[in-house]
């Protein structure tokens, strides 16, 4: 009787212990309705749809409205409305308004402020959410993601991780101090830490990931479309170069990186300039001269904010239709300013017309040095898709990083080194491809502006100027600049953007742009 | 007293009796001197009580049992004593006289509530030796009063069970809720603001349901909606036990949270095949409606109030371009119709149902056919039930049983126009002006033929199958497996004609099916040492696939009113469609274990664990654990007790519980991912940034403790049960809102929590309990406080809902250390008598003001929280409480002869409701040249002149109604006590003579009386104190809960 029992728990026993072990595997459902984070991230795939979903987030930011131009290109005044333009009261002013730095009246003057809705650029939510993202996926990948080779795991945390930094530095360009994080689910308020820390860690983080990145793709569908070591290192030298202009101290230590980087970014012979005749590939996209961009193309179904590129108000008919509302540009760069950067009687084929392979004008007039409607970006003027009498842009994409403008920025960098014959060198480079008579000047402050002249010239459109007024002090000096900051101003940050109210919301740590809260000058 | 309705558990008579009948002693005692005595045992109300066992001799032995009509045949020795046990019944001894050979027994209802058994954990076990809290309520009284939901008869019968029949909606269910507020999720916005429910599990025959699933949507569902509760039919119950503190509901896990309501149907027990047929015929009255000046009453009213009233000349002579007030001649505005009479109606209803059983311990069966069909008193509503139950029960030994059950129902609604509680249009055109001609489906508002016209049929099939079996190996260990299926069915069609949707027909077809498999194992032993301590052991794991799919299509325009399907796809019309949300595939598993010791059952320890894993939960931390003790002492047991008669029976229990639910779900804690964002050609999938993943999200706690005291005394002449609990949940879930720098909007994170405390009594007394007369009367109540006790830290302890209903701006506010959901209002402190009486700020010399107007005399007095002389959105404050505090009971249950009169009452008390209606009905008056009704408002203490000391402000100055909006909804003067004291329900039955029965061929015939919803005894100016939201809001676009009258019929053959 004694032993049937006991038999019997014994039976009674083991059949609970198999239920128990078998439940972990039961209880193991798969939603099929959806994707959480335990059923994703499970092999390359869900890698590359990530990325795609947070380099696209980054670019929702930038296809919100009219940003490139609005953040680096009108606000010190050089560019003005055409009067001739139909929408010169509406649209065309509000880069007027931008270029007396007056941002509040350039965010709600009620003639524009639906059309621009610039306070999405005051709005920095999205640029949190692609950090997050990021951060989200580093964890990921630390933790390790199945099917994954260790050198690609370790080639995705680079790339999230130049992703991460290029937000802050974009980030810090536009609102000065920023909160920083890099732990994944942040949830907790933050405050904004000082600017110059913030890219001082961003150069660390970026340090310690790049070399796991190629220096290009050998797919030609991700070159420049995606981060590479070619960006990775643009980037860290436009991080040093910024905190060259706001941390005196350490300035000979970043402009030595910066030159190191530029180096070895020359020496990787993975990136070349192309002949200006080949301009329309560059500005096509995914070229060898493309460090970083983001890419959109009509042939993938991309859908472009209109007034998102540079170009929709610097362009005119026959490049933009219909005829009868783009007769003129909308903006123009001011005859002065042209002439100031491009001297008259400096060789160089990019003051030539569009049809002499050239970035400005075409047989309409719209010259270099135009100065009025008739003026003509053709820059951005290839590649234009036939949709009939439709108003669409040139299938451009959004240049960054392109080799150009780090060839420069090591120019700048060695001139502030005293290194001058090699800043030269560098100079020219950008100059012979330009076909324009090299420089030949002497060394000392004189090349510092020439290359900083040369950066104008090169980089005209590409959202690259006015940072290079701010990072230099050049803002403040009314030989660089029509409309110039006091050094008060300055110093008080005039060169920010207000940030949106929203980020006082449940963070009591936040502080807003005091400039832009004091009323605004 | 109908003793087929028997209050306690068939299964456990049938083991008693099988216990009796093996301690028949096989050697037979010598027989003397026998005789053959016959006979027949009833109850008090001479029904007679088959399967009564009869005892005999010296020690006692069973010799036989009464047959199916209570009758007996025995032979026993001349003048020897037969005892007759039933169980439930006082045992009775009678010694024959010399030579007697007929007998009639009459037995006693025995209403020690010790003998009763109770189930814990899937088991029965002997209420004497449970320690958790518990109420039970036996089958027969909720018949008598034919309704859809039987929840509604529980109404104040179960001290702590919080139940309010807030909707006379046919087939919706009222809120329900054990021990008070376990939830802060509110849903919806002003008057439709619904509290999310938090609804016992109901376990029906020992198979979980769980009754929220027609209503998880909050209440704007989709899909039919009819509750499962409602496909239950009210005459197949035999007891429903409701188990309250966390012990006695920990061994039913996770889902038990907020108490647990079991039900067990009827079983066979009748060797005879036995027929019950009831049938009640009842009729529904909408409550009394608004009243409405008709007809010239009206538009001279209307002039009037311009002509006093009116600002400008522009306003006077708006009258003359209003043909509408200045051209009565005219036919079409020439009318006095009644609108409410359009829609609301007085309904004649049926209810039949069909009951055979018959079988004996052995083999029995029993098959339950039901139909209930009720029409609402709006028109164009109504439930039709029609179900089938059948259960067979085969136990050829004491060892093996097996046990296997068919349910089907289809439950048909009929929501006409609404979403079933709210019927928004019918509210809304009932309110039309008298003056336009009535409805006539060419000559009447969209609206209207909306209300009436459009087709709607909803229906819910559900078939539920059991199949039980268990098996003991070897004495007192028995195991058991419970395999159940559940299938559903819900679709939902409507048909919206084209004069009530802009003149194009529209369609609207919602499709849905759940089904669940659900599986049980249990083993049990039972063992006794020593004879005196006693061990019970009773471990189960419990099994749950679940799935769910409901889609819908919806189409806007269709050709005519003649094709009403089925239709294609139509581009540019279809709306909506696919599949919802609320898709689901889950899985669960739980392992569960109790030991039960006692003491000569004196001293009893209960010790239960349960683990509940889910699939919903995450591989991390899946389980829920349900730890629990209790301790009871059963006082009457003790020697220096025991030569004291007049106590029946004395316990003290004690009890403590956890409930530790991890109530996340995959997507909280990992996130959910979206298809979103292209990029180089590719497509995105990225995380969806309006919730961050919180994996460090603990499990809702809720602890609970329970001290109870059982006493029953004078051998049955009064019993008492008293319980007071202390309970605590915390880590529950809140919303909290992130700072943009996150990068996402909403964290879900665990720190709110709220406290309920309180006491329930339930008394009980029976001072007439023998003879032609007995009465019982009943008491029962209980006091819940709630507290809320923690809130995210950013909220400073106080979070405001903010109402976003621009109408109502009715906002609540959660504050720590008050009651959890409190109004957040305007304080009014009455009316302006004169203009002097407004206050004037010193600084600018400027009175009082709002939306850019003076107060003025008969504006009512709003107060100036913030004393800067401006009303505007600062002059909030906190005020009343929207939960009851006290709800309960009183019954009392009188017979004579052959006549019974039952009478229920419930009440409720300090409770705060919003009278929204009244402002609804006040503001009708705003727009004079507009096409709304009037009302009477003479029975208002309304200011009418200066001097006037009033409550009301003045309504009948329409140009005030922009600017100082006197009766908009967000101020106090709409909040009123919610105290009732309801008359639920009176039966008068009557049962006639079984001989008089038999001549008409049948064994019995009864007949009833029975009224339901009666009256309610209130203070509170509105219509019905009841008929309000979960969140006291009383929505005059709510379904209004109706008189019912009913005339039944029982009989058996």
């Amino acid at each position: 009787m004694k032993k049937k029992r006991l038999i019997t728990v014994i039976f009674l026993m083991t059949m609970i212990g198999v239920g128990l072990s078998a439940c972990s595997d039961f209880l193991n459902v798969v939603p099929k309705d959806r994707l959480t984070g335990n059923n994703f991230y499970k092999d390359k795939n869900d890698v590359e749809a990530n990325l795609v979903s947070i380099y696209s987030k980054f670019f929702e930011k930038i296809n919100q409205t009219h940003v490139i131009g609005s953040i680096g290109e009108y606000r010190s005044g050089e560019v003005m409305a055409s009067e001739q333009h139909f929408r010169y009261n509406q649209e065309g002013r509000m880069v007027e308004a931008l270029g007396r730095n007056d941002l509040l009246d350039a965010i709600n003057n009620g003639a524009w402020r639906d059309h621009y809705h610039l306070w999405d650029i005051t709005n920095w939510t999205g640029y949190f959410q692609v950090i997050q993202g990021t951060n989200i996926l580093i964890e990921k990948l630390e933790e390790g993601i199945p099917n994954l080779t260790d050198a690609e795991t370790r080639r995705y945390i680079a790339e999230a991780t130049f992703i991460r930094c290029f937000t802050y530095f974009w980030m810090v360009r536009l609102y000065g101090d920023v909160p920083y994080y890099t732990n994944a689910y942040q949830s907790d308020p933050l405050g904004r830490e000082p600017m110059v820390e913030v890219i001082n860690k961003c150069i660390e983080d970026m340090k310690s990931r790049m070399n796991d990145l190629p220096w290009t793709y050998t797919d030609p569908s991700l070159k420049g479309a995606r981060g590479s070591r070619g960006s990775a290192v643009a980037l860290l030298m436009h991080m040093n170069m910024w905190n060259a202009g706001f941390d005196g101290g350490n300035r000979t230590q970043h402009y030595t990186e910066t030159a190191e980087l530029g180096q070895a970014l020359i020496n990787s012979q993975a990136y070349r300039l192309l002949p200006l005749e080949q301009w329309e590939l560059v500005v096509k996209g995914k070229s060898d001269e493309s460090l970083f961009e983001f890419f959109r193309s009509i042939n993938y179904g991309d859908n472009v904010n209109l007034i998102a590129p540079i170009a929709n108000n610097f362009l005119r008919w026959p490049y933009k239709n219909p005829r009868y509302d783009h007769q003129v540009s909308l903006t123009y760069y001011t005859t002065e300013y042209m002439t100031k950067i491009f001297p008259e009687n400096d060789a160089d084929q990019r003051k030539e017309t569009i049809d002499n392979n050239g970035w400005f004008g075409d047989v309409y007039g719209g010259g270099v040095y135009s100065g009025d409607g008739e003026f003509l970006l053709a820059k951005f003027a290839h590649n234009i898709p036939d949709a009939g009498n439709e108003n669409i842009n040139p299938d451009n994409t959004f240049l960054i990083f392109r080799y150009s403008d780090a060839i420069l920025l090591r120019a700048e960098a060695l001139a502030e080194l005293g290194r001058d014959q090699e800043a030269s060198e560098m100079v020219n480079m950008v100059r012979n491809r330009a076909k324009a008579t090299p420089y030949s000047g002497p060394g000392g402050d004189h090349l510092k502006d020439y290359i900083y002249l040369e950066r104008c010239r090169e980089l005209i459109g590409e959202g690259h100027r006015y940072f290079d007024l701010i990072r230099t002090g050049r803002i403040m000096n009314s030989q660089w600049a029509r409309r110039t900051l006091n050094r008060d101003q300055y110093n008080r940050r005039a060169w920010t953007w207000p940030i949106d109210r929203s980020a006082l919301n449940n963070n009591p740590k936040m502080t807003l742009n005091e400039y832009w809260e004091t009323i605004g000058n | 007293m109908n003793n087929y309705h028997l209050k306690f558990s068939m299964m456990k008579r049938y083991l008693v009796i099988i216990m009796l009948l093996l301690a028949i002693d096989p050697i037979g005692i010598l027989a003397q001197e026998r005789v053959t005595v016959s006979g027949v045992v009833t109850d008090e109300s001479n029904l007679s009580i088959p399967g009564a066992t009869i005892l005999s001799g010296n020690p006692l032995k069973s010799i036989s049992s009464t047959n199916n009509n209570g009758e007996f045949r025995v032979s026993v020795e001349d003048n020897a004593t037969l005892v007759f046990r039933f169980i439930g019944f006082i045992e009775k001894r009678v010694t024959l006289k010399r030579g007697q050979t007929t007998l009639t027994v009459r037995m006693a209802e025995d209403v020690n509530e010790m003998e009763a058994v109770v189930v814990r954990g899937y088991v029965t076990r002997s209420k004497e030796l449970s320690t958790g809290s518990s109420y039970s309520i036996s089958g027969d009284r909720v018949q008598d009063v034919p309704v859809a939901n039987i929840e509604q008869l529980l109404q104040g019968k179960v001290p702590g069970l919080n139940i309010q029949v807030n909707t006379g909606a046919p087939g919706f269910r009222g809120s329900t809720s054990i021990r008070g507020l376990s939830s802060l999720s509110i849903t919806g916005q002003g008057s439709s603001s619904f509290l999310q429910p938090t609804s016992p599990l109901y376990v029906i025959d020992g198979v979980p349901m769980d009754a929220d699933q027609a209503s998880e949507f909050g209440f704007q569902q989709q899909g039919p909606g009819v509750s499962p509760v409602s496909m239950i039919p009210q005459e197949d119950i035999e007891s429903i036990e409701i188990l309250k503190d966390a012990q006695a509901t920990s061994l039913y896990g996770s889902r038990a949270a907020y108490g647990v309501i079991i039900i067990t149907t009827k079983r066979g027990n009748s060797e005879v095949p036995r027929i019950r047929y009831t049938q009640n015929t009842f009729m529904q009255r909408p409550p009394k409606l608004r009243e409405t000046l008709g007809g010239n009453l009206e538009r001279r009213l209307k002039i009037k109030q311009i002509l006093e009233n009116a600002l400008t000349d522009e306003e006077i002579r708006r009258i003359s371009s209003t043909p509408f007030l200045s051209d009565s001649l005219n036919a079409f505005f020439n009318n006095s119709t009644n609108w409410q009479d359009v829609f609301y109606r007085t309904t004649y209803n049926q209810t039949h149902n069909l009951a055979i059983d018959g079988g004996d311990p052995k083999f029995n069966y029993k098959a339950n056919l039901n139909y209930y069909s009720e029409k609402g008193v709006i028109r164009n509503t109504g439930f039709d039930r029609y179900n089938l139950t059948m259960r067979m029960e085969y136990q050829p030994n004491e060892k093996f049983k097996i046990v296997g059950s068919v349910f089907g129902g289809i439950g048909k609604q009929n929501k006409g126009e609404g979403v079933g509680l709210f019927q928004t249009g019918v509210a809304n055109n009932g309110m039309a002006s008298t003056l336009l001609p009535g409805p006539s489906f060419f000559q009447s508002s969209g609206g209207v033929v909306a209300a009436l016209e459009t087709d709607n049929q909803n229906s819910a099939r559900d078939i539920r199958t059991n199949v039980e079996a268990s098996y003991m190996f070897i004495p007192g260990l028995r195991a058991s497996t419970n395999l159940s299926y559940d299938f559903n069915s819900d679709t939902e069609d409507t048909f919206t004609p084209a004069a009530a949707n802009g003149q194009f027909a529209k369609v609207y077809s919602f499709n849905g099916r759940n089904d669940r498999l659900y599986n049980r194992s249990a083993i049990t032993y039972a063992k006794t040492f020593n004879e005196d301590h006693n061990l019970f052991i009773n471990t189960f794991n419990e099994v749950y696939i679940e799935s769910r799919q409901h889609s819908m299509t919806r189409q806007e325009r269709t050709p005519n009113d003649q094709f009403q399907g089925p239709l294609g796809f139509d581009a540019y019309y279809s709306r909506g469609g696919g599949i919802h949300q609320n898709f689901r595939d889950f899985r669960s598993a739980s392992y569960a274990a109790a030991a039960s010791y006692d003491y000569k059952k004196k001293y009893v320890v209960d010790l239960s664990y349960r683990l509940d894993g889910t699939s919903g939960s995450g591989i991390d931390n899946p389980y829920s654990k349900n730890p629990a003790v209790g301790l009871r002492w059963n006082f009457h047991h003790e020697k220096f007790l025991e030569k004291f008669d007049w106590l029946d029976y004395g316990a003290f229990r004690l009890s403590w519980g956890m409930n530790i639910n991890p109530n996340s779900s995959l997507v909280d804690i990992y996130g959910q991912y979206n298809i979103n964002g292209r990029y180089n050609g590719g497509q995105g999938i990225g995380i969806d940034f309006n919730l961050i993943p919180n994996p460090t999200l603990k499990p809702t706690t809720t602890t609970q403790y329970n001290f109870g005291f059982d006493i029953g005394l004078f051998n049955g002449l009064a019993n008492l049960n008293y319980d007071t609990y202390y309970k605590s949940v915390e880590n529950m879930i809140i919303d909290r809102y992130l700072s943009n720098v996150s990068g996402f909007n909403v964290l879900k994170s665990n720190d709110a929590s709220i406290v309920n405390y309180g006491h329930e009594l339930a008394l009980t007394f029976n001072p007439i309990r023998q003879g032609d007369f007995t009465w019982q009367l009943s008491f029962n109540g209980a006091i819940n406080n709630d507290v809320l006790t923690k809130l995210p830290d950013e909220y400073n302890g106080q979070m405001i809902r903010w109402d976003g209903d621009q109408n109502y701006l009715q906002h609540t506010v959660f504050r720590v250390g008050t009651n959890t959901l409190s109004n957040f209002l305007r304080i009014n402190e009455g009316v302006y008598s004169t203009d002097a009486d407004v206050p004037v700020d010193p600084v600018t010399g400027l009175p009082y003001l709002t939306g850019g107007r003076f107060f003025e005399a008969g504006d009512p007095i709003f107060k100036d929280l913030n004393g800067d002389y401006v009303l505007d959105s600062r002059d909030y404050q906190i005020t009343g409480n929207s939960q009851p505090k006290f709800v309960g009971g009183i019954a009392t249950n009188v017979g004579y002869k052959n006549f019974r009169l039952d009478v229920y009452m419930s009440y409720t008390a300090k409770r705060t409701i919003l009278n929204n209606a009244l402002a609804d009905r006040l503001k009708l008056m705003r727009d004079p040249f507009g096409d709304r009704a009037v009302v009477p408002l003479d029975d208002l203490d309304m200011w009418m002149a200066p001097g006037d000391v009033a409550k009301y402000p003045y309504a009948y100055d329409f140009t005030r109604f922009d600017n100082i909006q006197p009766f908009r909804a967000d101020q106090t003067l709409w909040q009123e006590d919610g105290s009732y004291l309801k008359l639920n329900s009176v039966t008068l039955s009557y049962m006639f003579d079984k001989r008089l029965a038999r001549l008409v061929g049948l064994n019995s015939i009864r007949v009833h009386l029975s009224a339901e919803n009666l009256h309610t005894f209130s203070r509170y100016t509105g219509p019905n104190p009841e008929n309000v939201t979960s969140m006291g809001r009383d929505a005059s676009g709510g379904y209004p809960v109706p008189r019912k009258y009913n005339i039944g019929l029982n009989i058996e053959f």
